[in-house]
């Protein structure tokens, strides 16, 4: 902050004032004001992303006694690409994410949409449930791995509650059983993120127009009519927003499966963070883990390209 | 087609009554205006009127049918919103077509029944524009077009023109009155503005603090306000009321204004209405039914403000309590300070009752 208040010189303050026929002041005034965040954006995003791109090109490792600048003396031009593509682990792990996700975020937004259009209305206790509700959200992921994992145990609670169910002592190995391992882990991320969800989405919610429902009302809609034709066109940019969100976030998922199975049993829950972590940290090879990450990178680019531009159509048209 | 009986109609918030007991029956094909200051029940009326609000107590009928527990949308009531409420991320075409697309009907009937409202409401170029930047008169068209589509018996319009600025609000008054001739519904219009009411309406209803006031034609209601609330609301400006004593005198009976001194005597039709009555009254008379006199029998006053309008002067007199405004051409020749002697219309005189607030009248 000091550093911005510091640039709005005495100068500048001149040239706020001056003939407005000297357009060029004006251009001069606004890159001088923006040039900390310039250079802030430079260092967090730009500088890393080169050092990433150069490393990437090398066979560099914090092992190899090195200092990451003189990694060129490893070059190894596009090995780590061709390397990548090849690589069976890093393909299943992108697959796994990917399930994960197309489960994950449709069964959230539901889940959400549904708690939303319930939390639009008035209801006994509205309140307290609504705490109640975003309480997941605020809970640290680590935590939460660690929750699950203790609930998912063969032992544990969700395993009483089904033999109380059935009657009969159930013990499903649910983290130790590839599939089932697989689900407790969405079953986590479900959890904890809906209440995200739920919170985007009743805000949508709450600024549909209340007269145009009562209009729609009164020209025969029924309710689901209301919801298809009035709702939900109303609240498209903010779905796609908390859609945007959550595919973004759900992609990284790391932290509560990390603890819950370690991307185990073998790499069963491996997905791409988890895969990455491994190599950092116990391959070492962070030549190849810079081109991993360059390349979802540009992948996950592309994709929040292509929603942006979905979204500043949808903006056009105001609701 | 469809005449709309309110009996009894009682409408309470909790411990607020919004709506006290209104009894009113509007006429098939009637435009009726709700005229009435903010919060005095008219909006809760027509809320009920179209479903939005169960009634705590009484009876709607259109023609002989009960509307207790007729959901909103199967009463056959158009509704138009203060601000049209229009669907702003459809065309104007699909806003039309909403109502017989929800209903189910073919494409074919839609396209044909939207062609036809279109070409009547002059929307028919533009069909295919979204919603979302139309001007307030389109809005206003669209708004009508799909509700009138449904073809209901009853149309309820809520403040229709109150987001309007002044110069617009006279080409669009007339242009709903226009509209009403061709559809010829039955008509019911919530309004504080009294000029609206005035210029639209066939019949007023007047309300204020719940309750309904009187109803009746314009002139009626303009002419024969039944209480002190409706003489000083109707008019612009408002009816005078100057408060003073019923006398004898040797001209005839007359009312003793105290320090403005008498009034001229009163005509024997009024005279005759009001001869019993004891203790304070309002001498009321119209702004726009005085003369200037040279002497008297009249109020003599001092100008206090003159208000160029145009086409006519409007002169204040007089102040505090006895305050009055006359209405007169433009080329009147009155400064401020002078004395003017004013002789009210005697025609035109009217007499409340200072304790009741309510006019006097022949038995």
């Amino acid at each position: 902050m000091s550093a911005v208040t510091a640039t709005i010189s005495e100068d500048d303050m001149d040239a706020v004032q001056a003939k407005p026929a000297q357009r060029d002041d004006g251009a001069k005034l606004g890159f001088r004001l923006t040039l900390p965040a310039q250079i802030l954006v430079l260092f967090i995003a730009v500088f890393p992303l080169l050092m990433q791109l150069y490393i990437s090109l090398t066979d560099w490792s914090p092992l190899s006694g090195l200092g990451w600048w003189s990694a060129w003396s490893m070059w190894n031009s596009f090995a780590n690409y061709t390397d990548l593509a090849a690589d069976a682990r890093f393909w299943s792990a992108l697959k796994r994410t990917a399930i994960v996700m197309i489960v994950c975020v449709p069964v959230e937004f539901l889940l959400g949409l549904a708690l939303a259009t319930l939390f639009a209305d008035e209801f006994p206790g509205k309140r307290i449930f609504y705490s109640i509700l975003l309480m997941p959200m605020m809970v640290v992921p680590a935590v939460a791995g660690y929750m699950f994992f203790m609930l998912f145990q063969s032992g544990g609670p969700v395993n009483d509650i089904l033999s109380s169910l059935t009657g009969s002592p159930v013990t499903i190995a649910w983290l130790s059983d590839p599939t089932l391992a697989l689900f407790a882990v969405m079953v986590a991320d479900i959890w904890q993120w809906t209440p995200l969800m739920f919170l985007i989405l009743l805000a949508g919610l709450v600024g549909v127009p209340e007269d145009q429902i009562k209009a729609a009302t009164l020209l025969g809609a029924n309710p689901w009519q209301r919801f298809v034709t009035i709702v939900l066109p109303k609240m498209k940019t903010i779905i796609i927003i908390a859609l945007a969100i959550r595919v973004i976030e759900n992609f990284k998922i790391f932290d509560t499966l990390y603890i819950m199975t370690g991307g185990g049993p073998g790499v069963a829950t491996e997905t791409i963070s988890v895969y990455i972590y491994k190599l950092t940290t116990q391959d070492l090879i962070w030549g190849y883990v810079a081109a991993i990450a360059l390349a979802i990178l540009i992948v996950l680019s592309i994709a929040a390209v292509f929603a942006m531009k979905r979204m500043a159509r949808t903006a056009e048209m105001p609701a | 087609m469809s005449a709309i009986h309110l009996q009894n109609l009682v409408k309470k918030f909790g411990d607020f009554t919004a709506l006290k007991t209104m009894d009113l029956a509007i006429a098939d094909g009637e435009f009726m205006a709700l005229l009435g200051p903010s919060g005095c029940g008219k909006s809760t009326t027509m809320n009920m009127i179209a479903g939005m609000e169960e009634p705590t107590g009484g009876k709607i009928l259109f023609g002989e049918r009960d509307m207790a527990g007729v959901p909103m949308g199967r009463r056959g009531v158009g509704f138009v919103f203060q601000n049209y409420a229009i669907f702003t991320h459809m065309t104007v075409r699909q806003n039309l077509g909403y109502g017989p697309r929800m209903r189910g009907a073919a494409r074919a009937e839609i396209d044909r029944r939207v062609g036809a409202i279109a070409e009547m409401l002059q929307l028919t170029p533009l069909l295919d524009r979204k919603a979302d930047r139309l001007s307030v008169n389109i809005l206003q068209r669209v708004a009508i077009g799909r509700s009138a589509i449904m073809e209901p018996a009853i149309f309820l319009l809520d403040e229709p023109l109150s987001n309007v600025d002044a110069a617009f609000r006279a080409v669009m008054r007339t242009e709903l009155k226009q509209l009403q001739r061709q559809f010829k519904q039955t008509m019911v219009y919530v309004t504080h503005d009294q000029l609206e009411a005035m210029t639209m309406a066939d019949r007023i209803a007047v309300m204020d603090h719940g309750v309904l006031q009187q109803v009746g034609t314009p002139l009626e209601v303009y002419n024969n306000p039944a209480n002190l609330f409706i003489a000083r609301f109707i008019g612009a400006p408002g009816m005078n009321l100057l408060k003073g004593w019923l006398a004898e005198s040797d001209r005839g009976l007359i009312v003793d204004l105290g320090p403005l001194g008498a009034t001229p005597p009163l005509p024997d039709d009024i005279a005759a209405s009001v001869r019993r009555a004891r203790g304070e009254v309002f001498y009321g008379f119209r702004p726009e039914q005085v003369t200037l006199v040279q002497r008297g029998p009249g109020l003599s006053m001092p100008v206090t403000f003159v208000e160029r309008i145009g086409a006519r002067t409007i002169v204040h007199l007089g102040e505090g309590e006895s305050a009055v405004k006359a209405v007169f051409d433009n080329d009147v020749g009155l400064a401020i300070g002078q004395t003017a002697i004013l002789a009210p219309a005697a025609q035109s005189v009217r007499i409340f009752d200072a304790a009741t607030g309510r006019a006097m009248k022949a038995d």
